[in-house]
């Protein structure tokens, strides 16, 4: 392919179920360092795009590329994982019932084989970037309690976490305000800037405030049935005549 | 018990001709005299007319009815016995050649023992005679199957002297089956001709009908050469065709029934299982409960039932019916079957199963519990032992077609398999009950939203599947065993069939009941062996569950988790 | 993940002393006519309860760990007993009824020599080790091509039900040569003792206590490595696992396979002592009453299963003479109870009646915990 310094590039993309174009047409491409946020009204196809990179569902036909030489359309989702995309889904989801500390101990960059999860122990480099991560996401007191127990807001946090403790080059954030309070959502947002230009960041999002807060003049993408309406900085797209159509009233809603 | 049968008509004959002189009872009776001369006895009974009284009378003699009793000065007097038996074991005796009732030395009417007598002995010679002119009678009887039967006998005979009564008869006959029954005579008896040309017409004849009863005469003569042995090597190929046309047919019917014995065991779970998502152990139990009920109301129809389960007697009246009426207890076990299994169904669920909605394996294990419960209920109530449920005699007998047999039970299965399928596809997408139950499986919460009372429709739904395991019950029990474990033996190839369909497909429910119902035949055809199709099939279907993990038809929905 | 590791292995300690030294103890060394005497038949009765035991781990590891319902292990558990079974049949020699070198069923299906598959089988080693390999190679075979396709929750239940009915039928039949329906009995020798004799049984009592004791702190490193963390993380969420990058087929693959082995291993200990193996002890049904031990015990921990197996087997052992008709009533109303009214088994009752004095703390973590395993694993 041409686009060589993409690092993810999706081009020609299909996807329907049951006759239902879920994904149409699709191109949508993403430089390295990027912090992109991705909205459209429900069904727009947003979390199926989501699923289509992890490996979740299988396109009908098109291509998805990573860093311009994996095609994640023959990849299963732990294969996905290992190349660095990790995602955080809509509902958090953390292991509930185990730790804080455990659900970042299972998702430490390192081997995912059978015998050496056996054998595995904890070294002080690894624990040390498991206290840095806390400090991060801001859990270092709760890092004991059992995840199911956290907050919502706190699951989230935790969710992103594990996609640091990953080390992910690219992270794929489902709806990360969504259920929270105006304060959880607003330190959310510092938490994914502050994380912008060190990894690659894909945010899905229906919060226009919380897409202000973190756009910051960066490229917005806009999906309307299945494929990309428009792209641009957030003033130009909202003030675009056919983004107000798709989204006709909703979008003066927050 | 035929002879006891025949005795009667025979007896009541005798008794309305009275003694009307020279009939053929008489000259039986003078036959039946002249013992150890067969020459004699043959040339008498040969020339009297295959009237249906001398083939009653001829049939008498040959199975033992016929007796002789020691008469004043050394002679010795024919009888036959009325078959009602006194509480003694005696019976009343009349003389076989008037018809009167026999006497004693008191004048009274002689009642005796049958085995204290002697009765009238039959040589070879003279049974070989009788039942030539029986057979020939047969030619000519009412009854199409006694026909049929005299037509095969006198065929495998190939006694070219037969082959004018066997034309005389094609050309009156109207009959189709029995018309290429005596064709097929006709050619088998020609093969022992000893005109080459007509050996070998009835060779070809006999690979046309494909005659598999000639298979052994034309073996025979394809040992030898020249064109009767090549005519006859044509007609074996022809009709060994045949026959896997026959066994083909065979075993497609086979499957198809086997199908819906399947379909109407995992119907019910179809619903259960695939629309709600109760795993239900004990849907074999209710099985069950169906065929069980089937086997209270036969006995009702019947001879009344005793029970004693947990040392409590119980007593089932008797509607002491026979003939028809009792043929048609089926017609009434086939609702309350329904009925009962739907009721303990009902039970189940709001006992147990609506504490477990959503957590499946849970209900698994739970209605697991249930079902070892009832099973021993069933043991404590009705014995450990099988029950016999007796096949209404219009479910009996079988049709056979161009050699293919079909049992009517098995025909009847397949009918029904296909009449509950449309009757559960009318209900689910034509009533409003079937309406509320899609709402309800396909989002619970929506439809509780929508005013939907949801619980309602869990417990219809529940009874619905459980109704339908209990109409499997009642078919189940006219074609196998009807014991404690019944639904065990079914549970598993019931899952199966509904987990290769797709869970939440009915359609794909039938698709693969028939499916594995073909397969299992057919290698227990080409297998020979029951056990070793079976596991293949079971082999067969998690590689199949390899390239389609979801079963046949995928009910795929946009809801991604679970 | 037990809230007090060291009280576990103080109670799992004695009770070890009492069961693998005590009563042996009494069984040999206290004349027969004292109160304190344990007689042969109880040291045989425990040591099924015992074989039982290791079975019932074996279900939970897959079952209260990972989430996986077998219902085959009642089969590697029966293929377990018929590895070491070949080999006691052919340790009776000429004692058997006909007097022949070959086992009797052998002779009454009239071979006159011994199938080729027999013969290895007279090395006690090799029966010893195909005890663990063939378990655990069907397991891997089967598990590979279930765990490939994603069959998970009810589906693989179902499956793993199929498959033991299958194996079943296939025991069941004469031409596999493996004594049909009536499979081996009458074993005489073990090693050159004879088996039945009261210090050989003792013996084997040991070693399957030993065994017992080796599988339960064997399973209880396994999952507090890395990788009992994501064995529960499994049964949570296992498409959550795929997202973490790890193969849930390979870890649940393992689980299965190892959970051959352990079954495989009660089942030989068990024929030893039982003294015969069928096809009936294969069937699905021998498998769910396996599970509800674990049920019973208390799943997701590993003391729950061993006192699931000894009180259940117990109440049976009982309740088969006592009441021979109501004992299956009396099983299944204790499943359908302890499913309905107390889903983490005996081993939570305790915690309950503490937490009924103490009432401070509202959410018991180790009650969530098992709710939880409760929720369907996909």
């Amino acid at each position: 392919m041409t686009q060589k310094s993409f690092l993810l590039s999706a081009e020609g993309v299909n996807k329907s179920f049951d006759g239902f174009k879920a994904i149409n047409d699709l191109n949508f491409y993403l430089e390295s360092g990027e912090l992109r946020t991705v909205i459209g009204p429900n069904g727009a196809g947003k979390t199926t795009f989501l699923d289509l990179i992890t490996g979740r569902t299988q396109a009908d036909t098109g291509t998805i590329e990573f860093e311009g030489r994996h095609n994640l359309k023959e990849m299963s989702e732990h294969e996905i994982y290992r190349l660095g995309i990790g995602r955080k889904f809509q509902t958090p989801t953390v292991y509930t019932d185990h730790s804080v500390t455990e659900n970042l101990i299972l998702s430490l960059a390192g081997s995912r084989g059978v015998f050496s999860s056996l054998f595995f122990r904890l070294g002080s480099d690894q624990k040390d970037r498991i206290d840095e991560i806390l400090k991060t996401i801001n859990l270092t007191e709760h890092r004991d309690r059992k995840a199911g127990t956290l907050a919502h807001g706190q699951k989230q946090w935790l969710e992103i976490g594990m996609l640091l403790a990953q080390e992910a080059k690219l992270l794929l954030v489902d709806e990360p305000a969504a259920g929270m309070t105006d304060e959880e959502t607003a330190r959310t947002g510092e938490l994914l800037l502050s994380l912008a230009g060190k990894h690659t960041i894909v945010v899905i999002e229906h919060d226009m405030v919380f897409v202000r807060q973190i756009s910051q003049g960066r490229k917005v993408t806009v999906l309307h049935q299945g494929s990309v309406l428009c792209e641009g900085p957030v003033d130009s797209v909202q003030s675009d005549p056919k983004v107000i159509e798709v989204y006709l009233g909703r979008k003066h809603a927050r | 018990m035929i002879r006891a049968c025949l005795s009667l008509v025979f007896f009541l004959a005798l008794e309305l001709s009275g003694a009307v002189a020279a009939g053929p009872a008489e000259v039986v009776a003078k036959a039946v005299l002249l013992e150890d001369k067969s020459e004699e006895q043959i040339a008498l009974i040969k020339e009297l007319d295959p009237t249906p009284e001398l083939i009653s009378l001829l049939t008498l003699w040959k199975e033992g009815g016929i007796f002789l009793l020691e008469g004043p000065s050394n002679t010795k007097i024919p009888v036959v016995l009325d078959p009602l038996k006194g509480t003694d074991d005696k019976q009343a005796a009349k003389l076989l050649a008037t018809g009167l009732p026999h006497t004693d030395s008191d004048g009274k009417p002689a009642r005796l023992i049958a085995s204290d007598l002697n009765a009238a002995e039959t040589d070879s010679d003279l049974r070989t005679a009788m039942k030539s002119i029986l057979d020939l009678a047969g030619l000519a009887a009412d009854d199409r199957s006694a026909r049929l039967q005299a037509v095969e006998t006198l065929g495998m005979e190939q006694d070219p002297s037969r082959l004018p009564a066997l034309r005389g008869r094609l050309e009156k006959e109207t009959d189709e089956e029995v018309r290429h029954t005596i064709r097929e005579a006709i050619a088998l008896t020609e093969l022992k001709s000893s005109d080459p040309a007509a050996v070998v017409i009835a060779c070809r004849t006999l690979g046309e009908l494909g005659s598999i009863r000639s298979q052994d005469a034309l073996k025979a003569i394809a040992k030898d050469s020249g064109p009767t042995a090549k005519a006859a090597q044509e007609a074996l190929r022809k009709i060994e065709l045949h026959l896997q046309a026959a066994n083909t047919w065979g075993t497609i019917f086979r499957g198809l029934s086997l199908g819906s014995v399947l379909l109407v065991a995992a119907l019910g779970l179809a619903v259960t299982f695939g629309l709600m998502g109760v795993i239900n152990m004990a849907h074999g139990e209710m099985i069950a409960v169906g065929a069980y009920t089937t086997y209270v109301v036969q006995c009702i129809f019947g001879p009344g039932l005793e029970l004693s389960p947990f040392g409590i007697h119980i007593t089932l009246p008797s509607l002491k019916t026979s003939g028809w009426i009792y043929d048609s207890y089926f017609l009434v076990a086939i609702p309350l079957s329904f009925l009962t299994a739907a009721l303990a169904g009902i039970a189940l669920e709001r006992t147990v199963i609506r504490f477990l909605y959503r957590r499946p394996l849970e209900s698994l294990l739970a209605t697991w519990g249930v079902s070892l419960v009832v099973q021993q209920l069933f043991r404590l109530t009705f014995g450990a032992n099988n029950v016999q449920v007796a096949s209404p005699r219009w479910l009996s007998g079988h049709w056979t077609f161009s050699d293919v047999s079909l049992g009517w039970n098995r025909v009847f299965v397949i009918c029904f398999a296909a009449a509950i399928v449309a009757g559960v596809f009318l209900l689910l997408a034509r009533t409003p009950l079937g309406l509320l139950i899609r709402a309800v499986m396909q989002n619970r919460s929506m439809a509780a939203c929508m005013g939907v009372r949801t619980e309602r429709v869990n417990l219809l739904t529940f009874g619905l599947g459980s109704g339908l395991a209990g109409l499997a019950g009642a078919f189940l029990s006219q074609i196998g065993n009807v014991g404690p474990s019944l639904g065990q033996s079914y549970i598993v190839d019931a899952f199966m069939t509904v987990v290769v369909g797709g869970v939440g497909s009915l359609f794909g429910t039938i698709f693969s009941a028939l499916g594995i119902g073909m397969v299992d035949q057919s290698l227990q055809q080409i297998l020979g062996n029951p056990v070793l199709g079976k596991i293949l099939v079971l082999a067969g279907i998690i590689l199949f569950l390899q390239w389609r993990p979801a079963g046949l038809f995928v009910s795929r929905s946009r809801s991604l988790e679970n | 993940m037990q809230p007090q590791p060291r009280r576990e292995i103080l109670i799992a300690g004695a009770l070890a002393l009492v069961l693998l030294v005590l009563m042996p103890a009494l069984n040999a060394w206290v004349p027969q006519d004292s109160l304190l005497h344990v007689s042969n038949f109880t040291i045989n009765v425990w040591g099924k309860y015992l074989a039982y035991g290791i079975l019932a781990i074996s279900v939970d590891l897959l079952w209260g760990y990972t989430g996986l319902l077998s219902l085959g292990q009642a089969l590697f558990f029966s293929l377990g007993g018929y590895m070491l079974g070949m080999h006691l049949m052919l340790m009776i020699g000429k004692l058997g009824q006909y007097k022949s070198d070959l086992p009797d069923f052998l002779v009454f299906l009239g071979h006159t020599f011994l199938p080729a598959f027999w013969k290895p089988f007279y090395s006690f080693a090799f029966a010893m080790l195909m005890v663990f390999l063939l378990p655990m190679l069907l397991a891997k075979v089967f598990g590979f091509l279930a765990f490939r396709s994603r069959i998970k929750g009810v589906y693989f239940s179902i499956l793993t039900q199929a498959l033991t009915y299958g194996a079943s039928l296939m025991f069941f039949r004469n031409d596999m040569l493996l004594g049909g329906n009536n499979g081996f009995t009458d074993f005489k020798f073990l090693l050159g003792a004879d088996i039945r004799s009261a210090g050989t049984q003792r013996t084997l009592y040991i070693c399957t206590g030993i065994a017992l004791m080796a599988v339960y702190f064997g399973c209880r490193w396994l999952t507090r490595t890395k990788f009992g963390l994501i064995q529960r993380a499994i049964r949570d969420s296992e498409t959550r696992v795929l997202f973490s990058g790890y193969s849930a087929a390979n870890y649940k693959l393992f689980v299965f396979v190892v959970a051959a082995g352990i079954a495989s291993l009660g089942g030989a200990l068990y024929v030893t002592q039982v003294g015969i193996i069928n096809p009936s002890e294969m069937t699905p049904d021998k498998s769910l009453e396996a599970v509800v031990w674990v049920a019973v015990g208390g799943r997701g921990t590993l003391v729950g299963p061993i006192l699931g197996a000894v009180v259940v087997n117990a109440l049976k052992s009982w309740a088969t003479r006592a009441i021979p008709d109501l004992w299956l009533i009396l099983l299944g109303s204790l499943f359908l109870g302890v499913v309905l009214f107390l889903p983490e088994g005996l081993i939570s009752i305790p915690a309950k009646i503490r937490s009924l004095f103490t009432r401070s703390k509202p959410l018991d973590p180790q009650e969530s915990a098992v709710s939880k395993a409760n929720a369907p694993a996909a």
